[in-house]
Protein backbone atom coordinates (compact mmCIF):
# COMPACT_ATOMS: atom_id res chain seq x y z
CA UNK A 1 0.00 0.00 0.00
CA UNK A 2 1.30 3.26 -1.37
CA UNK A 3 0.42 6.52 0.98
CA UNK A 4 0.15 9.96 0.08
CA UNK A 5 2.17 12.43 1.96
CA UNK A 6 0.39 15.84 3.28
CA UNK A 7 2.55 17.86 1.45
CA UNK A 8 3.80 16.80 -2.07
CA UNK A 9 7.62 15.77 -2.26
CA UNK A 10 8.58 18.07 -4.73
CA UNK A 11 7.45 20.85 -2.95
CA UNK A 12 9.04 20.15 0.42
CA UNK A 13 12.01 19.83 -2.14
CA UNK A 14 11.61 23.26 -3.02
CA UNK A 15 11.26 24.44 0.22
CA UNK A 16 14.63 22.99 1.34
CA UNK A 17 16.62 24.56 -1.60
CA UNK A 18 14.78 28.06 -0.64
CA UNK A 19 16.03 27.70 3.17
CA UNK A 20 19.06 26.45 2.14
CA UNK A 21 20.03 29.74 -0.10
CA UNK A 22 18.31 31.86 2.64
CA UNK A 23 20.44 30.39 5.41
CA UNK A 24 23.64 31.22 2.67
CA UNK A 25 22.50 34.53 2.07
CA UNK A 26 22.08 35.71 6.15
CA UNK A 27 25.27 34.02 6.22
CA UNK A 28 26.73 36.93 4.22
CA UNK A 29 24.74 39.62 4.99
CA UNK A 30 22.74 39.80 8.46
CA UNK A 31 24.35 41.54 11.30
CA UNK A 32 25.64 38.83 14.20
CA UNK A 33 22.74 38.84 16.29
CA UNK A 34 20.09 38.61 13.67
CA UNK A 35 22.01 36.27 11.22
CA UNK A 36 21.79 34.03 14.17
CA UNK A 37 18.54 33.90 14.60
CA UNK A 38 17.57 33.71 11.22
CA UNK A 39 20.15 30.51 10.52
CA UNK A 40 18.80 28.95 13.62
CA UNK A 41 15.22 29.37 12.46
CA UNK A 42 16.02 28.24 8.66
CA UNK A 43 18.30 25.48 10.11
CA UNK A 44 15.65 24.24 11.86
CA UNK A 45 13.19 24.61 9.15
CA UNK A 46 15.29 22.51 7.06
CA UNK A 47 15.34 19.78 9.61
CA UNK A 48 11.29 19.93 10.04
CA UNK A 49 11.12 18.98 6.39
CA UNK A 50 13.32 16.36 6.22
CA UNK A 51 11.82 14.66 9.23
CA UNK A 52 8.38 15.04 8.78
CA UNK A 53 8.14 15.53 4.82
CA UNK A 54 10.64 13.10 3.63
CA UNK A 55 10.73 10.88 7.00
CA UNK A 56 7.32 11.31 6.94
CA UNK A 57 7.67 9.43 10.96
CA UNK A 58 4.95 11.62 12.08
CA UNK A 59 2.57 9.01 10.35
CA UNK A 60 4.51 6.00 12.56
CA UNK A 61 5.44 7.54 15.65
CA UNK A 62 4.89 10.95 16.48
CA UNK A 63 7.02 10.75 19.50
CA UNK A 64 10.03 9.64 17.54
CA UNK A 65 9.12 12.59 15.24
CA UNK A 66 8.91 15.16 18.00
CA UNK A 67 12.14 13.88 19.60
CA UNK A 68 14.37 14.37 16.20
CA UNK A 69 12.66 17.54 15.65
CA UNK A 70 13.35 18.43 19.53
CA UNK A 71 17.04 17.22 19.18
CA UNK A 72 17.59 19.45 16.01
CA UNK A 73 15.84 22.30 18.14
CA UNK A 74 18.39 22.04 20.55
CA UNK A 75 21.55 22.27 18.15
CA UNK A 76 19.79 25.18 15.72
CA UNK A 77 19.04 26.99 19.41
CA UNK A 78 22.68 26.71 20.33
CA UNK A 79 24.06 27.03 16.96
CA UNK A 80 21.88 30.22 16.24
CA UNK A 81 23.30 31.80 20.44
CA UNK A 82 26.78 31.03 19.06
CA UNK A 83 26.69 32.78 16.13
CA UNK A 84 24.97 35.85 17.60
CA UNK A 85 26.83 36.13 20.54
CA UNK A 86 30.08 36.16 18.19
CA UNK A 87 29.17 40.16 17.44
CA UNK A 88 29.19 40.59 21.37
CA UNK A 89 32.91 41.56 22.28
CA UNK B 1 11.23 -4.79 -14.63
CA UNK B 2 10.40 -0.88 -12.84
CA UNK B 3 6.58 -2.89 -13.40
CA UNK B 4 7.02 -5.60 -11.81
CA UNK B 5 9.07 -4.12 -9.04
CA UNK B 6 6.18 -1.72 -8.34
CA UNK B 7 3.31 -4.41 -8.31
CA UNK B 8 5.76 -6.23 -6.21
CA UNK B 9 6.24 -3.26 -3.77
CA UNK B 10 2.46 -2.74 -3.95
CA UNK B 11 1.07 -5.88 -2.87
CA UNK B 12 4.19 -6.19 0.50
CA UNK B 13 4.50 -2.71 1.75
CA UNK B 14 4.05 -3.19 5.06
CA UNK B 15 1.28 -0.73 6.61
CA UNK B 16 2.68 2.68 7.59
CA UNK B 17 2.03 2.07 11.44
CA UNK B 18 3.90 -1.48 11.30
CA UNK B 19 6.93 0.06 12.31
CA UNK B 20 11.00 0.66 11.63
CA UNK B 21 12.31 -1.89 13.70
CA UNK B 22 13.46 -0.86 17.34
CA UNK B 23 17.69 -1.74 16.08
CA UNK B 24 17.90 0.95 13.27
CA UNK B 25 16.28 3.50 15.82
CA UNK B 26 18.75 2.34 18.20
CA UNK B 27 21.54 2.86 15.65
CA UNK B 28 19.89 6.41 14.76
CA UNK B 29 19.83 7.44 18.09
CA UNK B 30 23.21 6.35 18.55
CA UNK B 31 24.52 8.20 15.24
CA UNK B 32 22.99 11.44 16.55
CA UNK B 33 24.20 11.52 19.76
CA UNK B 34 27.97 11.11 18.47
CA UNK B 35 27.33 13.52 15.95
CA UNK B 36 25.82 16.09 18.32
CA UNK B 37 29.00 15.62 21.07
CA UNK B 38 31.37 16.56 18.04
CA UNK B 39 29.27 19.32 17.28
CA UNK B 40 28.72 20.57 20.66
CA UNK B 41 32.29 20.13 21.23
CA UNK B 42 32.85 22.64 17.64
CA UNK B 43 30.53 25.14 19.57
CA UNK B 44 32.12 25.07 22.58
CA UNK B 45 35.91 25.57 21.48
CA UNK B 46 34.25 28.31 18.93
CA UNK B 47 33.09 30.14 21.60
CA UNK B 48 36.64 29.72 23.59
CA UNK B 49 38.21 30.50 20.70
CA UNK B 50 36.68 32.76 18.19
CA UNK B 51 40.23 33.99 16.51
CA UNK B 52 40.63 30.14 15.86
CA UNK B 53 37.19 30.00 14.76
CA UNK B 54 37.51 32.86 11.86
CA UNK B 55 40.63 31.25 10.60
CA UNK B 56 38.81 27.98 9.73
CA UNK B 57 35.57 29.60 8.51
CA UNK B 58 38.66 31.69 6.39
CA UNK B 59 39.43 28.65 4.60
CA UNK B 60 35.87 26.62 4.52
CA UNK B 61 34.50 26.55 0.84
CA UNK B 62 30.84 27.97 1.74
CA UNK B 63 29.58 28.22 -1.72
CA UNK B 64 30.31 24.73 -2.11
CA UNK B 65 28.79 23.26 0.80
CA UNK B 66 25.87 25.36 -0.48
CA UNK B 67 25.40 23.46 -3.75
CA UNK B 68 26.29 20.19 -1.85
CA UNK B 69 23.42 20.54 0.98
CA UNK B 70 21.19 20.97 -2.64
CA UNK B 71 22.53 18.08 -3.97
CA UNK B 72 22.04 15.96 -0.79
CA UNK B 73 18.66 17.05 -0.15
CA UNK B 74 17.89 16.20 -3.70
CA UNK B 75 19.42 12.64 -2.85
CA UNK B 76 16.84 12.69 0.40
CA UNK B 77 14.27 13.45 -2.38
CA UNK B 78 14.93 10.68 -4.14
CA UNK B 79 15.10 8.53 -1.33
CA UNK B 80 11.29 8.95 0.24
CA UNK B 81 10.11 8.70 -3.57
CA UNK B 82 11.78 5.05 -3.06
CA UNK B 83 9.97 4.76 0.29
CA UNK B 84 7.01 6.10 -1.23
CA UNK B 85 6.71 3.18 -3.94
CA UNK B 86 7.52 5.17 -6.42
CA UNK B 87 9.73 3.78 -8.95
CA UNK B 88 12.23 2.32 -6.42
CA UNK B 89 15.01 1.10 -8.51
CA UNK B 90 15.49 4.07 -10.31
CA UNK B 91 14.77 6.57 -7.21
CA UNK B 92 17.61 4.39 -5.36
CA UNK B 93 20.10 4.77 -7.78
CA UNK B 94 19.13 8.55 -8.17
CA UNK B 95 19.69 8.97 -4.28
CA UNK B 96 22.44 6.55 -4.23
CA UNK B 97 24.25 9.01 -7.44
CA UNK B 98 23.08 12.08 -5.33
CA UNK B 99 25.38 11.08 -2.36
CA UNK B 100 28.38 10.22 -4.67
CA UNK B 101 28.26 13.77 -6.36
CA UNK B 102 28.13 15.34 -2.71
CA UNK B 103 31.04 13.10 -1.90
CA UNK B 104 32.56 14.47 -5.32
CA UNK B 105 32.07 17.80 -4.26
CA UNK B 106 33.25 17.66 -0.84
CA UNK B 107 36.60 16.20 -2.48
CA UNK B 108 36.98 19.00 -4.21
CA UNK B 109 36.33 21.16 -1.35
CA UNK B 110 38.62 18.99 0.60
CA UNK B 111 41.73 19.33 -1.93
CA UNK B 112 42.00 23.47 -1.14
CA UNK B 113 40.88 23.08 2.65
CA UNK B 114 42.60 20.17 4.22
CA UNK B 115 46.16 21.68 3.46
CA UNK B 116 45.28 25.10 4.54
CA UNK B 117 43.52 23.76 8.10
CA UNK B 118 46.46 21.26 8.69
CA UNK B 119 49.08 24.01 8.20
CA UNK B 120 46.89 25.64 11.48
CA UNK B 121 47.75 22.87 14.29
CA UNK B 122 44.78 24.38 15.77
CA UNK B 123 41.83 22.24 17.58
CA UNK B 124 38.79 23.46 16.01
CA UNK B 125 40.79 22.81 12.28
CA UNK B 126 41.33 18.83 13.63
CA UNK B 127 37.70 18.88 14.88
CA UNK B 128 36.44 20.10 11.75
CA UNK B 129 38.24 17.36 9.52
CA UNK B 130 36.80 15.07 11.91
CA UNK B 131 32.82 16.09 11.73
CA UNK B 132 32.70 16.54 8.19
CA UNK B 133 35.34 13.25 7.65
CA UNK B 134 32.93 11.16 9.57
CA UNK B 135 29.99 12.67 7.91
CA UNK B 136 31.59 12.05 4.91
CA UNK B 137 32.49 8.26 5.59
CA UNK B 138 28.38 7.94 6.38
CA UNK B 139 27.06 9.16 2.94
CA UNK B 140 29.95 6.98 0.96
CA UNK B 141 28.72 4.00 3.14
CA UNK B 142 25.28 4.78 2.84
CA UNK B 143 25.49 5.05 -1.22
CA UNK B 144 26.74 1.64 -1.29
CA UNK B 145 23.90 0.29 0.44
CA UNK B 146 21.24 2.62 -1.47
CA UNK B 147 22.99 0.79 -4.63
CA UNK B 148 23.07 -2.50 -2.98
CA UNK B 149 18.98 -2.51 -2.08
CA UNK B 150 18.02 -1.05 -5.86
CA UNK B 151 19.91 -4.16 -6.81
CA UNK B 152 17.26 -6.33 -5.03
CA UNK B 153 14.72 -4.04 -3.38
CA UNK B 154 12.39 -5.51 -0.85
CA UNK B 155 10.14 -2.87 0.76
CA UNK B 156 11.61 -3.43 4.04
CA UNK B 157 15.27 -2.60 2.90
CA UNK B 158 13.97 0.41 1.81
CA UNK B 159 12.46 1.79 3.83
CA UNK B 160 15.15 0.86 6.55
CA UNK B 161 17.93 2.31 4.07
CA UNK B 162 16.20 5.57 3.22
CA UNK B 163 15.34 6.42 6.85
CA UNK B 164 19.54 5.80 7.49
CA UNK B 165 19.77 8.64 4.47
CA UNK B 166 17.30 10.87 6.02
CA UNK B 167 19.37 10.82 9.18
CA UNK B 168 22.71 11.22 7.14
CA UNK B 169 20.63 14.52 5.07
CA UNK B 170 19.34 15.74 8.62
CA UNK B 171 23.39 15.26 10.57
CA UNK B 172 24.33 17.30 7.66
CA UNK B 173 21.76 19.88 8.08
CA UNK B 174 22.77 20.66 11.47
CA UNK B 175 26.63 20.39 10.78
CA UNK B 176 25.69 23.39 8.16
CA UNK B 177 24.75 26.33 10.42
CA UNK B 178 27.18 25.10 13.43
CA UNK B 179 30.35 24.62 11.34
CA UNK B 180 29.69 26.99 7.97
CA UNK B 181 27.48 29.61 8.61
CA UNK B 182 27.94 32.82 10.95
Amino acid sequence: MRFSPALPLPAILICLFVATGLSLLAASVLPAGFRGAAIAALSLTKAILVVLGFMQLQRENVVLAGALIGYAALICLLAGARIALSGIS
Amino acid sequence: MNVALREGLDTTQPEAGSGIELLLWILIWSELAVFGALLGAFLLLGMLDPAALAAVRGELDLPLAGIATAILVSSGFFAARAASGWQPLGNLIAAALGGLIFCGLKIVAFTHELPALAAMEARLAELYMLIVGFHFAHVLFVAGLLLLVAWRPTPRHIAGVATIWHLIDLVWLLILPVVYLG
